[in-house]
């Protein structure tokens, strides 16, 4: 089993978090929807597998390179 | 070998007949083979490997390959390099063919010496740089091994005179491809030369790049680190952008070569190469409609867009894990190869940052050198703010872009699809910024100076801070500004071509291509070289 820390590619606000721990995902798919730029930036998965560790909520400030969410795969 | 040898076996060649002879050369040329190397194949066997002779089995059309330089001997002209037992040098060296074409091709050879690059093989791949220059054809390089051999570097009366491979690759730049596939351990030398190439391809879990390995780090550093963590496909090709290319197996890497290949000409000198294609010129895709939200807070994929417009499974992308937030991809329109750089919301939203600039303008200039037209898809909320963007010398670093699209002389078509903001939409070639043939917006498209609410902040606080109610004057002014950066605006000061429905896009573009020349204008004056930013 692999470990993955699943970084924020922008500062911003998190706007929503569509996905919950224990979840499976794809190569991809987002994770945390970040406000950014007047944009809703995606921070996706990068590979498949499941999330077992959300770190941010709705609201929360992150930072460009911030872990945001655990992927195990 | 000794002088007392060498007339051994002149005088042993005096006796033979030309059937002795060309038993001699057979039993030589069979020496060089996989099947006369059992313990060396069975070697690449345990490590789940290919050998250099199968490889190049595997890259060229089928037995297209024919090898100079095989029967060569190793420099052994010094005490360190006396007993060196090296076929061929370590380097397999020739010309084959790919899709048909003449292709210049070296495959190092691990099993011998490690890889390790001799003053031979150095000769020999200088050989191939001259066929590859003198003849216009590409030039292929299978790196798998260490840099300078050993036993030739440590010898100050050989190491002084350096080698010429670095000037004679550099004379290849933009005449012919120039390739490398690191297909193992490839720090050092093959990483040098892996510098010099426009496509380089390494495999995930295999290939490591860099300038130097994990035992020179730890003599020079005492930090340990594996040889992965170091240069491995994660570092090279996702993080560095050093590779192009990282794929899961060697048949898929020699395949992505070919595929590579495919969509550029022998050499400068040629055109690009037209395939046949049925894919219709009007084939009009109701899924544009759906792609792009309206809503500009919201992202979407543009590599669906790309795909939707291009010719049916005719997209190779290019440094796919490296700066996502630029796309840059060769594509076939109606046949014909195009180069197409575009920003992808999904990833930063699409802004310019130092990696995607880069990534574009080096693709920008690889697409010039070979004469494929440009296509930039526009969605750009602007080049990258703040204080960790400038840490990253984005001020000079981005001028990188600007400069390639400056010099460009292939043809350029640009398409906002929504976001043309500020320094980014020049710097993508947006409306006359570089001349280009044809400069279109979809209906969706708002171009301006800046983000509006950014604009409203700082060009209008004051005013609307004075107003009774604050937020409702932001608002109003907010409202004021976006109806008069729409597409129609832009088409209404002739800043833009034309506005157009998303779905004939792909008509537009292969007209327009198919209508006008190879090349636009350059109206530099007679120079040397322009010099580029960084």
């Amino acid at each position: 089993m692999k470990t993955t820390r699943i970084e924020s590619e922008v500062t911003g606000t998190v706007w929503s978090v569509p996905i919950g721990v224990g979840e499976r995902v794809a190569e991809d798919d987002p994770i945390i929807m970040v406000e950014s730029m007047k944009m809703e930036i995606p921070v996706c998965a990068p590979a498949a597998g499941t999330i077992t560790e959300i770190k941010v909520a709705p609201g929360d400030t992150v930072n460009t390179g911030q872990v945001v969410a655990i992927l195990t795969s | 070998m000794t002088s007392r040898d060498d007339r051994q076996k002149d005088a042993a060649n005096a006796a033979d007949t030309m059937a002795d002879k060309l038993a001699a050369l057979d039993a030589a040329k069979y020496a060089l083979s996989d099947a006369a190397r059992p313990q060396a194949v069975a070697k690449r066997r345990a490590m789940d490997m290919a050998t250099a002779r199968e490889r190049l089995g595997m890259l060229c059309d089928d037995d297209s390959f024919r090898e100079i330089g095989g029967l060569v001997e190793p420099d052994r002209g010094h005490d360190l390099s006396r007993d060196l037992i090296a076929p061929a040098d370590g380097a397999v060296t020739g010309t084959g063919r790919i899709n048909q074409k003449p292709v210049n091709i070296l495959a190092q050879d691990f099993t011998v010496l490690g890889g390790s690059i001799g003053a031979v093989a150095d000769a020999k791949c200088g050989r191939l740089v001259k066929f590859s220059r003198e003849c216009g054809q590409p030039m292929v390089m299978l790196l798998e091994g260490g840099g300078h051999r050993i036993q030739d570097g440590m010898n100050a009366a050989h190491f002084a005179a350096a080698s010429p491979v670095f000037r004679e690759l550099a004379t290849l730049s933009g005449w012919v491809p120039m390739v490398t596939a690191i297909m193992g351990q490839g720090f050092a030398g093959p990483t040098a030369y892996a510098a010099l190439c426009d496509f380089v391809v390494m495999l995930r879990g295999q290939s490591t790049m860099g300038i130097a390995g994990p035992a020179l780090v730890k003599a020079g550093t005492a930090g340990e680190i594996t040889k992965e963590d170091l240069g491995g496909a994660a570092r090279q090709a996702d993080q560095q952008g050093i590779a192009d290319l990282a794929v899961d197996s060697e048949e898929e890497c020699l395949q992505a070569i070919r595929n590579f290949l495919s969509y550029l000409p022998q050499n400068a000198g040629e055109a690009p190469p037209v395939v046949p294609c049925d894919d219709p010129v009007d084939r009009r895709d109701d899924a544009l409609l759906e792609l792009v939200p309206a809503d500009s807070r919201r992202v979407y994929n543009m590599k669906k867009v790309i795909d939707a417009i291009a010719d049916k499974d005719s997209v190779f992308e290019l440094k796919p894990g490296y700066a996502r937030n630029m796309i840059t991809a060769f594509a076939r329109l109606n046949g014909r190869p195009v180069g197409i750089f575009a920003n992808q919301p999904m990833r930063k939203g699409g802004i310019l940052d130092v990696p995607a600039c880069e990534k574009a303008a080096h693709f920008i200039a690889m697409c010039d050198a070979f004469g494929l037209p440009l296509v930039s898809l526009i969605d750009i909320p602007g080049i990258s703010i703040g204080p960790a963007a400038e840490d990253t010398g984005l001020g000079r670093r981005s001028g990188r872009l600007f400069f390639e699209m400056g010099i460009a002389t292939v043809p350029l078509a640009s398409v906002v699809l929504r976001k043309g903001y500020g320094g980014g939409y020049y710097a993508m070639g947006g409306g006359r910024a570089f001349d280009a043939n044809i400069a279109l917006a979809w209906p969706t498209a708002e171009i301006c100076a800046m983000s509006i609410e950014g604009a409203v902040d700082v060009a209008y606080r004051k005013q609307y801070e004075a107003a009774a109610d604050p937020q409702a004057k932001r608002a109003e002014l907010i409202a004021d500004i976006k109806a008069q950066t729409s597409a129609l605006d832009a088409a209404s000061g002739f800043g833009i071509d034309d506005v157009i429905d998303p779905r004939d896009t792909r008509r537009i573009l292969i007209e327009t291509f198919a209508n006008c020349p190879a090349r636009r204008t350059n109206p530099a004056p007679p120079r040397h070289r322009p010099i580029s930013p960084i």
